[in-house]
């Protein structure tokens, strides 16, 4: 369900329950500042972590974010003080 | 079959060299799209008809010329598209040997390009401009070697002098390029494979697939990558038809492209390794896939890492409904050192499934099974190739094994490639096998482990060679053991291992061992330092560790002159008997 206006704590929620589900380890705690690479995300989840939640956002986003902002905090933060951009999403 | 067609197929076959391949292809159908490169969403970015890729190959070779001699090295750094394709036709152009590379990722501190560089000692390194300037400014200071000049193939040229140094002709003894795909990173090994290989590999794959110039191919599998680049890329090229290229990011991230490409296109080939075919049945939405017709998809080739008879099911079963024939799917099986293609059907046949014993395998005989528990699915990849043979061997006595039994596969043929780059104790080892017993032949000993049934079906059961396939790409054990061994210090050097288990459902799976250090200095949470190595590998590797066991110091079985055995850590680790911290 897309959001048009996404603040930094609900893209900082949604991103810990995607990664809950995605990663599927009981052992590996999701957290804000816990690195992507530590939680077990490779360049291919990565890159389809980056497409659902650019779907969620509405707004289109570049896959290397996950790699300059490597961690939920990071993220949502970018994104959400507008440099990513929350505006619509711009035709593919 | 028409005769012009005949007399087209025996012109191919007389051709000396890959350049005179599409030399031909630029006089007998200039304004033919030979191929379409995809942008990251899937949308026409650009295009280049087979007289225009000569003429740019061409103007690209002047330009080589001017700065490498015939028979020295240019590296190959391109993202998926056109220029790379331009790049490598330039090279052989100018006899200059070509050697695709991935580019390196931004987060990897050391991989293998640092040591390709020193292994083949190139000249050139060919690129975009915009890799070159724009984007990624950090990889010229990553390639540090005396005299190694940078070429962005797709800048507005400075004119170089007037005088053209000569084209050398390109006969099939002469090496095209050199492939990177074995060898750990430390101690990497270059294939070298010929024009006369590349054009022998290319006609049995016609022959096999069944390819006419209607064969309308669409690609994401990289062209650094032998299949990506022989198998669809130079394949298309060699029976006239059109190869439509999709970025690898851009199928990862939206599987269905690929899938709206190849009924765009009307494709009539597409492939790719295993896991692809899964990527497409997780990531199905019915919405993306609304009005999608895949009847004309013919080839559905799967290779480069084992194929999953599950796979296969759950492939045909999702994408039936789509007009997707299950006799398209074609598992086929090779490696580098062989070109590309050791084993592969006939278009159409559907694959081969059959339950074997894994008592059985254990035994080194394929049999059908006792009951239910003791079945296991093995996949058939088809047969030996026109002009090649396989032989099942003993790899202990080196003695030919008969249909049924299970044995090292060996393969002999115009497609084995030349040998190791400078490596002449490898290339005796792997290229010049003679099976006991049989003098008159060489045989490429390709490490993993099958069998052959009565109809010469081969059936691939596991590998003696030390490598980890994980989504179709090459890993080495020693690589990721010095990965983790690197990230912390209370990780003891040489007392870890890596290897693989097969996991039900996920298939074959990442598993690292590692002893760990117990002193009062570093103390440290065991969670702390199972996130540490799994962060290491992920960013070395790019490989998501299915386990990672800390052990305690002395727990791994080491021989008697203290190496770890692998294959024994292994075992106790399936069996829980590994003392873990």
């Amino acid at each position: 369900m897309p959001l048009a206006n996404a603040t930094e704590s609900d893209i900082r929620d949604w991103c810990i329950e995607y990664l809950r589900k995605t990663v599927d380890n009981p052992s590996i705690a999701i957290g804000p500042d816990a690195r992507f690479a530590e939680l077990g995300l490779d360049s291919a989840t990565s890159a389809y972590f980056i497409v659902e939640l650019e779907e969620w956002l509405g707004a289109e986003l570049r896959p290397e974010l996950v790699f300059e902002y490597p961690t939920i905090a990071a993220l949502a933060h970018f994104i959400a003080d507008g440099q990513g951009g929350v505006a619509d999403a711009a035709g593919g | 079959m028409p005769p012009a067609a005949d007399r087209g197929l025996a012109i191919i076959a007389a051709l000396p060299s890959l350049t005179a391949l599409l030399r031909h292809r630029a006089a007998v159908q200039p304004d033919d799209r030979a191929y379409v490169a995809l942008s990251d969403r899937g949308q026409e970015d650009s295009t280049v008809t087979f007289a225009e890729l000569d003429r740019r190959a061409m103007a690209l070779a002047r330009q080589i010329a001017h700065r490498a001699f015939p028979g020295e090295r240019a590296l190959l750094l391109f993202p998926m598209g056109i220029e790379c394709l331009v790049a490598f036709f330039g090279c052989l152009y100018a006899g200059v040997i070509a050697v695709p590379m991935m580019v390196p990722r931004r987060q990897t501190a050391r991989d293998a390009s640092t040591s390709i560089l020193a292994d083949c000692g190139p000249r050139l390194v060919l690129t975009t401009a915009e890799l070159l300037s724009g984007a990624r400014g950090d990889l010229t200071g990553r390639f540090q070697h005396a005299g190694l000049e940078w070429l962005a193939v797709d800048a507005p040229g400075e004119e170089d002098d007037a005088t053209n140094p000569p084209l050398p002709e390109a006969s099939r003894e002469d090496i095209a390029f050199l492939q990177y795909t074995s060898g750990s990173t430390s101690a990497p090994k270059g294939v070298m494979v010929s024009h006369g290989n590349l054009l022998a590999n290319l006609e049995m794959i016609r022959i096999a697939c069944g390819n006419t110039r209607a064969s309308t191919y669409v690609s994401w599998v990289p062209l650094y990558h032998d299949m990506g680049l022989i198998l669809n890329a130079l394949q298309a090229l060699y029976v006239g038809a059109l190869c439509v290229l999709l970025p690898a990011l851009a199928f990862l991230q939206r599987p269905y492209l690929w899938l709206r490409a190849i009924h765009d296109y009307r494709a009539e080939v597409a492939g790719g390794p295993n896991f692809a075919f899964d990527l497409c049945v997780d990531r199905q939405r019915p919405e993306q896939l609304a009005g999608i017709d895949l009847s004309c998809w013919k080839l559905a080739f799967v290779g480069a890492e084992p194929v999953r008879a599950a796979t296969i099911e759950r492939f045909t079963a999702s994408f039936r409904p789509y007009g997707f024939d299950p006799q398209a799917m074609w598992p086929g099986y090779g490696m580098a050192e062989a070109t590309l293609l050791i084993s592969g059907g006939d278009r159409g046949e559907g694959p081969v499934v059959r339950d074997v014993s894994r008592a059985g395998l254990l035994r080194h005989e394929a049999v059908p099974p006792r009951e239910n528990t003791d079945a296991q699915p093995a996949v058939g990849c088809g047969r030996a190739l026109a002009e090649e043979e396989i032989a099942i061997v003993d790899p202990e006595t080196g003695t030919r094994l008969g249909p049924d039994r299970v044995g090292e596969i060996w393969a002999s043929g115009p497609n084995v490639a030349q040998g190791y780059w400078q490596n002449a104790e490898a290339t005796e080892a792997t290229f010049h096998a003679q099976i006991a017993g049989e003098i008159d032949r060489q045989w490429l000993r390709t490490g993993d482990l099958g069998f052959l049934d009565e109809a010469g079906e081969l059936f691939i059961t596991g590998r003696i060679k030390d490598v980890i396939i994980i989504r179709g790409a090459n890993h080495y054990p020693q690589d990721i053991e010095d990965t983790v061994q690197s990230s912390h210090p209370t990780m003891r050097r040489h007392a870890g291992a890596a290897f693989t288990i097969a996991d039900e459902a996920k298939g074959e799976q990442l598993v690292v061992v590692q002893e760990v250090e117990r002193t009062e200095r570093h103390r440290i949470e065991p969670a702390r330092l199972t996130a540490h190595i799994r962060e290491a590998i992920v960013l070395e590797h790019d490989i998501v560790p299915y386990e990672i066991a800390l052990l305690r110091p002395g727990a791994l079985p080491k021989t008697t002159s203290g190496k770890i055995q692998r294959a024994r850590a292994r075992q106790l680790w399936l069996t829980g008997a590994l003392e873990r911290l």
